[in-house]
């Protein structure tokens, strides 16, 4: 047992808790959403085809808040709720934990709708959305109900199912050419940086660590699964960029939205052509775990703040999705949102160290008095 | 409000109890004679008493040879003479009625002094018809022991035990069923097996509360840790020596009087998969098979469905080549296929079926008729096309590699649902129903151990004896799964020593 669970609701029984392993999918899983099937135009609007240098530094800040993230939640007793109150109090602490239920509720809903957008525009145009929503927030809900744990076990199977999805990069590296990307660096800092910023949001996913932290086993020796987590998704995300920049030119690139899905559409194989459908099917594992995490760390904070039942919480947060969810229509909308969130996701992540600094005062403090 | 009703409901039940408590012999034998095979007399030779058994239950040459011959030719005047002379072990003096009751049911022979008496003596001539072990057809294997369990449990626990020569193999008996009081024996190594899970086991089936218990299958469902699953949750066989094995790695065996199966637990779903055969091949073709197992169910359960979703929402994803057949061979069909699909899947659930009820021989040939007959007429009259027709009969047969009856059941089951997933939203809806599915398997547990193990919770070393299975001496230790005890199968330094050339 965790010795920091010294409060009330974070008692967690020992069968609810998840070995230290298991952060490495759970940090993954969450990083890894939608974006990855198009972000790249994003960062080749700012730096161009250098933008995989975007990456690997953001991969690097991503390593240096992750480390404040577990600094954070080493002497703060369990999760942000708990930070949150002992630093600012009952209610200040509850009101700041509640613009993180917001946030985590965002993403979950954002992953939602542009999962749903990719499937309207790759698959079913004219599918219903009020049906398909429905269900698959059902499906949600039933993983959910299920606890940590099972989301924990759909994260990894999301991990281990990815993996087939990743040697379809061969296809594209096939029919590229390998000088696209030469010569590197030719762009300037500034692009560079704000290819950097652009890309961090691919990476928001680790501040989930902040809610899930005491359902780790020896949360302790997490941290390297955390590390190698984040150091995954940067690999990933810089062999997808490289991958798309040997296959499309630059300025075809910036006309592109889905860029991996586009690349999906060569690989051929004797019995099965346009592979993008088997993609865009198995990319609800990859989906789910993002909107399953991303509902139970937002319903876990109403729970650790009022104490009501997170089960009722769930079935609320779902019907407040659902219905937004079937309004939104349109890719102008679903940008909006997707802005916001990114907006919202940078914030929090600046917000980590000003934490961390406050935190570590109002400790000296303490031990003073 | 529930506990309080059920509170009422139990009172009446005590009432009946202590009633029938009070009741007398006198009174058990009265209901007793209005069954024709109960025999009740009185001996006037040189031992008076009263004699009554069930006939059709005892067993006559114990009678005759045992116990009237003593009684004849002494003269014996109490129970405890007659205890000491007649010879045949394991007899009693008893008053209590509850007792005399269960035994004579059993068919003990009851003896009295005067008729009135209220002490008995209880001979045991148990006659108990059963079929001879046979060979098992449920779980055939073309090497390795054929022996199968009977329905006899005395029979069952002597299979094992004579594998499992150790003082440690503890059997436990309960009754189970409030009308059959049904003998069901948990049966587990002891130092081995881990106490929680004997524990589990024995509280509910403690905690059962049917009237009548059959057959083994009832206790998996009743004491499954979700009784609406479509998963068995505890492994059945009905081969002694995948008993002794589970055993040996920890598990706890449930035997059941009148069922031909064991019950073990826990298990995980790739257990299902796992034969005997396995172990009897060298390691490199079991794990082949197994493989070839694995791919056959998941092709079992996905290929109709991904039929019906390539084909209405996803012409694009079939090669010119391979499209301009089946364009053919659909040309003449009337139907969607979804509508293809299910009248052929269910027609072949319609054979099985039939098959499965009709005798041996019989069955083969409707088998055969149907699916032949009925198959090139449905294609022949432009009903179905033949590359459905080659995909419906590949899966049925697919499904049949399982080992384990139980789950072959839910494989024939679960693909209809991803069937209507697949018509929802083709590829998607697929995946979807995966996710359901795979999502309800991390859910489920067995007795109380994790279901979908060893890929969730991830146990590497328990992966060893999964989708593959290594070499015995790579598996030197028990299962991570049954939290046994005693974690070392064998000493592994001494398995692996390494050899040097020429020694």
């Amino acid at each position: 047992m965790n010795k920091l669970n010294n409060s009330q609701g974070l008692n967690i029984p020992e069968n609810y808790l998840v070995t230290p392993a298991y952060v490495f999918f759970l940090i993954h899983s969450m990083q890894v959403g939608v974006g990855i099937l198009g972000f790249e135009k994003y960062l080749v609007e700012k730096a161009g085809f250098d933008a995989w240098i975007s990456i690997l530094i953001a991969g690097g800040i991503l390593h240096v808040i992750l480390w404040m993230i577990y600094r954070l939640l080493q002497n703060g007793g369990g999760d942000i709720v708990e930070i949150h109150k002992s630093i600012f109090g009952k209610y200040l602490g509850g009101f700041l934990s509640l613009l993180f239920c917001a946030y985590f509720t965002l993403l979950a809903f954002t992953v939602l709708i542009t999962f749903i957008e990719v499937i309207k525009v790759w698959v079913f145009p004219g599918m219903h959305v009020w049906v398909f929503a429905f269900v698959l927030l059902f499906l949600v809900y039933y993983l959910v109900s299920g606890g940590f744990r099972v989301i924990t076990g759909i994260c990894l199977i999301s991990v281990i199912i990815g993996l087939p999805i990743l040697l379809l990069k061969y296809f594209p590296v096939e029919a590229g050419h390998t000088m696209n990307i030469y010569p590197a660096v030719s762009h300037s800092i500034p692009g560079i940086l704000g290819a950097t910023k652009q890309s961090i949001l691919s990476f928001l996913g680790l501040e989930f660590l902040l809610i899930y932290y005491p359902f780790i086993k020896n949360p302790q020796k997490s941290k390297k699964w955390a590390h190698y987590g984040v150091f995954y998704t940067t690999m990933i995300y810089l062999i997808s960029v490289l991958v798309t920049f040997v296959y499309y030119s630059e300025e075809q690139l910036k006309q592109v939205v889905w860029g991996t899905i586009s690349a999906w559409k060569i690989v051929e194989f004797p019995f099965i052509e346009r592979f993008e459908f088997v993609g865009i099917a198995m990319w609800l594992y990859v989906v789910l775990p993002n909107i399953c995490l991303g509902l139970w760390g937002a319903t876990r904070i109403p729970k650790r703040v009022f104490n009501v039942k997170q089960k009722y919480m769930v079935i609320i947060f779902c019907i407040a999705i659902y219905f937004p969810t079937v309004l939104i229509d349109g890719r102008p909308m679903i940008d909006v949102v997707n802005n916001l969130s990114g907006q919202l996701g940078m914030y929090v992540l600046m917000y980590i160290p000003v934490l961390l600094v406050l935190k570590t005062i109002s400790d000296k403090v303490r031990k003073r008095t | 409000m529930w506990k309080w009703k059920r509170k009422e409901k139990q009172q009446p039940e005590k009432q009946q109890q202590t009633k029938k408590q009070n009741g007398s012999l006198s009174e058990f034998i009265q209901a007793m004679q209005q069954s024709e095979d109960f025999v009740h007399y009185k001996l006037s030779g040189s031992t008076r008493c009263t004699i009554s058994y069930l006939k059709t239950m005892s067993d006559s040459k114990i009678l005759n040879r045992s116990v009237l011959s003593i009684l004849n030719s002494e003269s014996l005047h109490t129970l405890h003479d007659m205890r000491e002379r007649i010879p045949v072990e394991n007899i009693r003096v008893t008053s209590k009625l509850e007792l005399i009751e269960e035994k004579v049911m059993f068919g003990y022979i009851m003896v009295q002094i005067h008729e009135k008496d209220e002490e008995v003596l209880l001979v045991p001539a148990v006659s108990l018809e059963s079929r001879d072990v046979g060979i098992p057809e449920v779980e055939f294997s073309v090497v390795g022991p054929k022996e199968a369990f009977v329905e006899t449990l005395n029979t069952n626990i002597n299979l094992i035990r004579k594998r499992l020569p150790l003082p440690q193999l503890t059997v436990k008996e309960t009754n189970i069923g409030k009308v059959t009081k049904t003998r069901v024996a948990v049966v587990y190594i002891d130092g081995v097996a881990n106490k929680d899970n004997v524990e589990t086991v024995e509280q509910r089936l403690k905690g059962i509360e049917i009237d009548q218990l059959t057959d083994s299958s009832f206790v998996t469902q009743v004491i499954a840790d979700n009784s609406n699953s479509p998963f068995p949750q505890l492994l059945d066989t009905e081969r002694p020596d995948r008993v002794v094995s589970n055993l040996v790695e920890g598990k706890v065996a449930i035997l059941v009087e009148g069922s031909p199966h064991a019950l073990t637990c826990p298990t995980t779903v790739v257990e299902f998969f796992g034969a005997s055969d396995d172990y009897f091949l060298p390691w490199h073709l079991a794990t082949a098979f197994r493989l070839i197992r694995l791919f056959a169910v998941i092709f079992s359960v996905l290929s109709t469905p991904l039929y019906v979703a390539v084909l209405t929402y996803h012409h694009e994803m079939i090669p010119g080549a391979l499209m301009a057949t089946i364009v053919s061979s659909r040309s003449d069909i009337p139907f969607p296929p979804i509508l293809e699909v299910i009248v052929l899947e269910l027609t072949i659930e319609l054979l099985r079926e039939a098959g499965a009820r009709l005798p041996t021989k019989i069955g083969q040939t409707i088998g055969i008729v149907g699916g032949i007959v009925i198959g090139t007429a449905a294609v022949d009259a432009g009903l179905t096309s033949n590359v459905l027709l080659i995909i419906v009969a590949l899966s049925a047969l697919a499904s049949f590699t399982t080992p384990v009856y139980q789950i072959g059941n839910t494989i024939r089951l679960i693909r209809f649902p991803f069937i209507i997933g697949a018509q929802l939203w083709g590829l998607i809806g697929v995946s979807m129903c995966m996710v359901f599915f795979i999502g309800h398997l991390i859910k489920l547990q067995s007795i109380g151990r994790p279901f979908f193990e060893p890929l969730y919770p991830l146990r590497i070393k328990d992966l060893k004896d999964s989708f593959i299975r290594l070499p015995f001496n790579k598996q030197t230790e028990r299962p991570v799964l049954t939290r046994s005890e005693d974690t070392q199968r064998m000493n592994p330094s001494r398995v692996n020593a390494k050899r040097d050339i020429d020694e």
